[in-house]
C-alpha cells in the first residue's frame, strides 16, 4: 500500500474573489523508500501539493490518504497529533525555533510525543552527529550557517520517526556546496534506514539527484519520470 | 521542563520591552502599596487622635447622656467605681475621667463659647501624651484655678499666658457656673476643630465650678490593645450592670468612619484606574510578543504542537512577566511599609 495517495486534489485560492486554481485533479502516490522530487516553475503549486499531503491546508476537492487514512476530513487537533507521529517536515526557511538550541530543537518534538526523557536526549545527539553537526549541538539557530540550519532541520523532521518526510524546497537558500551536503545527508537516510523523502525544487542539480521526478506546471502533474541513478550517488 | 524554558527564554527576547513591562507591574505594586498603607496608616491615625483627644476608645457614660449630653446626666466617679474598672478586663491599659461641658470664654476683649473639659493630667497624659502639647506656660496642678487652652481659642480671645480668663454658663442641675481662671498654658490640639474652643482645668477645678464634686460626665478606657476593644467592652457591661452605659470607639465616631470609607473609595478608584493603564500596557507587550511571532507559532502547529500547548506557553509567559513584577514590587516596597508601621508614637492596632 502506498504511503501517500491523492485523489483528485483539487486547490483553489480565494475562490469568491480572484479564483487561483493552484491544483487541478492531482492522483498521485508515494511508496515508502521513494526519494522523490516535484519540479515545477515558481507558482506551479508545489508547495501547495505539498502542504495538502501534509495536512497543513485542506484541498476545495479530492482526498488525501496517508497510510490509508484521509487526513482532509479530520478535526483540527486531530490533524496536528496525526502529523506529529507520522510526518517530518522541512521548510525553505524559518525552520528552528531561535530560542532553542540545535540539541532542543530536535528534541522539542520528541517531547511533544511525550518520548521518555533518556531516550529523547540519546536520539537527539545521535541525530546531530548524523548530520554532521556533533560539534554544534548548542548553538542556537542565529549561530549556524543556513546549511547548518537546515542539517538540524532535517534532523528535527527525522527525530519523530515519521513514515515520510516532506521538505518544500529545503536548498532554496543555500549555496551549492550547502545544497549538495544536505542533499548527501538526505540520500543517505533514504538509503541506510529506508527514510522515504517527497521535496520540492527548481534546481536542476537537485532534480539530477533523485529518483522520482514529479514534474508540474500550472496546477497539474505534466510527467512523473523515474530517472536512472547516475554515478554521483554510488561514488 | 522544556515548556517553562521556551516561555522563559521567550521573555527576554526583547529584554528591554520586558523589563519596561516588570518595572511597570512593579511600579504599580509600589504605588498601591504606598497608598494603601498610607491611608491606612493615616487613618489609624486619625482614629487614634480622636479615640485619645476626643471620644476614647471606649467610654463610659450615664445611660442618659446620649441623648441629653447635660451636666445633669452626669455620675458620680469615686475610688470604688476606678477600681471596679480597673478590674473589669486584664486587657485595660488605664482610665481617664473627664467632666466636659460648654461654657463662655471672656478675655478682655472677647468672649467666645469653649469646651470646658475637666481631666486628671496625670491620667490624661497617659492616654494622649497631654503635658507634650504645651507650647507655652505650665500645667495646672489639681485643684488649682488655673486654666490651659487650645492656642486657637486664646488667639481668638486675645489672651496670652498671666492672663485671667472668665468663664460662665451652666452647672449642674441649673446651678449657675462662674468663675476666673488665670490661664497658666497653652497648647496645641491635634483636632483643629478643638484646638479653637478647649479649656482644661483640672478634675476638681471643673467639679467646682460646675457644682458637680465628684460627679463626672464620661470615664475613657483605653485597652492594651485597639483589636481588645470589643472583648473590654464586654467585660465593662458585665461588671458595671445597667447603670452604665459603655460605648466603644466605632460608635462614638461614626461621622469619621463615614469619612474614612469614602476616602477608601476614592482611592479603590485611583488604584483601579492604575490597575487598567498597567493592564493594559502588560496587554499590549503580550499581544505584540504574540504578533511578532507569528510565524514560529505556524511552524510550532505544523510540526504537532496542539494550539493549547502553545497557549500555555503563552500563559506561561504572561504569568512570569506578573509574577516578576509583583515579587520586585512588593520588595521594593517592603521597606515602605515597615516605615509606615514602625512610625514613632503609633498606637498598636
Ligand atoms: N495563500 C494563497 N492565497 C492565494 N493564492 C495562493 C496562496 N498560496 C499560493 N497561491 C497561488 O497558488 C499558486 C500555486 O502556488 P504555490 O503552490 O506556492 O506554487 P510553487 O510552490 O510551485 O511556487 C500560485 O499562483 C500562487 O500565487
Ligand atoms: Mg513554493
Amino acid at each position: 500500500m502506498a504511503i501517500v495517495r491523492t485523489e483528485k486534489l483539487s486547490k483553489v485560492y480565494n475562490p469568491d474573489t480572484v479564483p487561483v486554481h493552484a491544483l487541478r485533479d492531482v492522483s498521485i502516490e508515494i511508496n515508502e523508500g521513494e526519494f522523490t522530487a516535484v519540479r515545477g516553475p515558481s507558482g506551479s503549486g508545489k508547495t501547495t501539493l505539498l502542504n495538502m499531503i501534509g495536512g497543513l491546508d485542506k484541498p476545495t476537492s479530492g482526498n488525501v490518504f496517508i497510510n490509508g487514512q484521509e487526513i482532509s476530513k479530520m478535526k483540527d487537533s486531530k490533524r496536528i497529533d496525526f502529523r506529529l507521529q507520522n510526518i517530518g517536515f522541512v521548510f525553505q526557511h524559518y525552520n528552528l525555533i531561535p530560542v532553542f538550541t540545535a540539541r532542543e530543537n530536535v528534541s522539542f518534538i520528541m517531547l511533544l510525543q511525550k518520548r521518555n526523557k533518556k531516550e529523547i536526549q540519546q536520539r537527539a545527539d545521535e541525530l546531530l552527529e548524523q548530520v554532521g553537526l556533533g560539534e554544534r549541538k548548542d548553538a542556537r539557530p542565529v549561530q549556524l550557517s543556513g546549511g547548518q540550519q537546515q542539517r538540524v532541520a532535517v534532523a528535527r523532521a527525522l527525530a519523530s520517526e515519521p513514515k515520510f518526510i516532506l521538505a518544500d524546497e529545503p536548498t532554496a537558500n543555500l549555496d551549492t556546496e550547502s545544497a549538495m551536503n544536505l542533499l548527501d545527508i538526505m540520500e543517505k537516510m533514504n538509503h541506510e534506514q529506508n527514510v522515504t523523502f517527497v521535496f520540492s525544487t527548481h534546481d536542476q542539480r537537485v532534480i539530477d539527484r533523485a529518483r522520482r521526478v514529479i514534474t508540474m506546471v500550472d496546477g497539474a502533474i505534466h510527467k512523473d519520470e523515474i530517472q536512472h541513478t547516475d554515478e554521483k550517488q554510488d561514488a | 521542563m522544556m515548556y517553562l524554558k521556551l516561555a522563559w527564554r521567550n521573555i527576554w527576547r526583547n529584554r528591554r520591552r520586558t523589563i519596561i513591562t516588570v518595572s511597570s507591574v512593579a511600579f504599580a505594586v509600589v504605588l498601591s502599596l504606598i497608598l494603601e498603607s498610607m491611608s491606612l496608616g493615616s487613618h489609624e491615625h486619625m482614629i487614634d487622635v480622636t479615640a485619645q483627644f476626643h471620644t476614647g476608645y471606649l467610654q463610659i457614660q450615664d445611660p442618659l447622656f446620649e441623648d441629653e449630653p447635660f451636666l445633669d446626666n452626669t455620675f458620680y466617679y469615686d475610688e470604688a467605681l476606678r477600681n471596679t474598672i480597673l478590674n473589669a478586663d486584664p486587657s485595660i491599659d488605664y482610665i481617664a475621667p473627664r467632666i466636659e461641658t460648654f461654657l463662655l470664654a471672656a478675655g478682655d476683649l472677647q468672649a467666645r463659647g469653649a469646651l470646658v473639659m475637666g481631666i486628671d493630667l496625670e491620667m490624661e497624659h497617659n492616654l494622649n501624651r497631654l503635658k507634650d502639647r504645651l507650647t507655652e506656660g505650665r500645667f495646672f496642678e489639681p485643684g488649682e484655678e488655673a486654666a490651659v487652652l487650645g492656642a486657637g481659642l486664646a488667639r481668638r480671645l486675645y489672651v496670652e499666658v498671666g492672663d485671667t480668663l472668665a468663664m460662665l454658663g451652666q452647672g449642674r442641675f441649673g446651678m449657675s457656673a462662674s468663675g476666673l481662671f488665670k490661664v497658666a498654658g497653652l497648647m496645641n490640639h491635634p483636632l483643629r476643630e478643638m484646638d479653637n474652643q478647649i479649656v482644661y482645668l483640672s478634675l476638681p477645678t471643673a467639679q467646682w465650678l460646675l457644682s458637680a464634686e465628684d460627679y463626672v460626665t464620661t470615664i475613657l478606657v483605653t485597652p492594651d490593645e485597639i483589636r481588645n476593644t470589643d472583648p473590654v467592652s464586654e467585660s465593662l457591661r458585665d461588671a458595671l450592670g445597667s447603670e452604665l452605659r459603655v460605648l466603644t470607639w466605632p460608635e462614638l465616631m461614626p461621622e469619621l468612619l463615614q469619612g474614612i470609607e469614602f476616602d477608601k473609595i476614592q482611592m479603590y478608584i485611583m488604584m483601579g484606574i492604575l490597575y487598567v493603564v498597567i493592564g493594559f500596557g502588560l496587554f499590549g507587550t503580550i499581544l505584540t510578543m504574540t504578533l511578532e511571532r507569528m510565524k514560529e507559532f505556524g511552524l510550532l502547529l505544523s510540526v504537532g504542537m496542539q494550539r493549547f500547548q502553545l497557549s500555555g506557553v503563552i500563559f506561561m509567559e504572561t504569568l512570569i512577566i506578573s509574577l516578576m513584577g509583583v515579587l520586585s514590587g512588593s520588595v521594593l516596597g517592603f521597606p515602605i511599609l515597615l516605615m509606615v508601621l514602625s512610625q514613632p508614637g503609633r498606637t498598636k492596632w
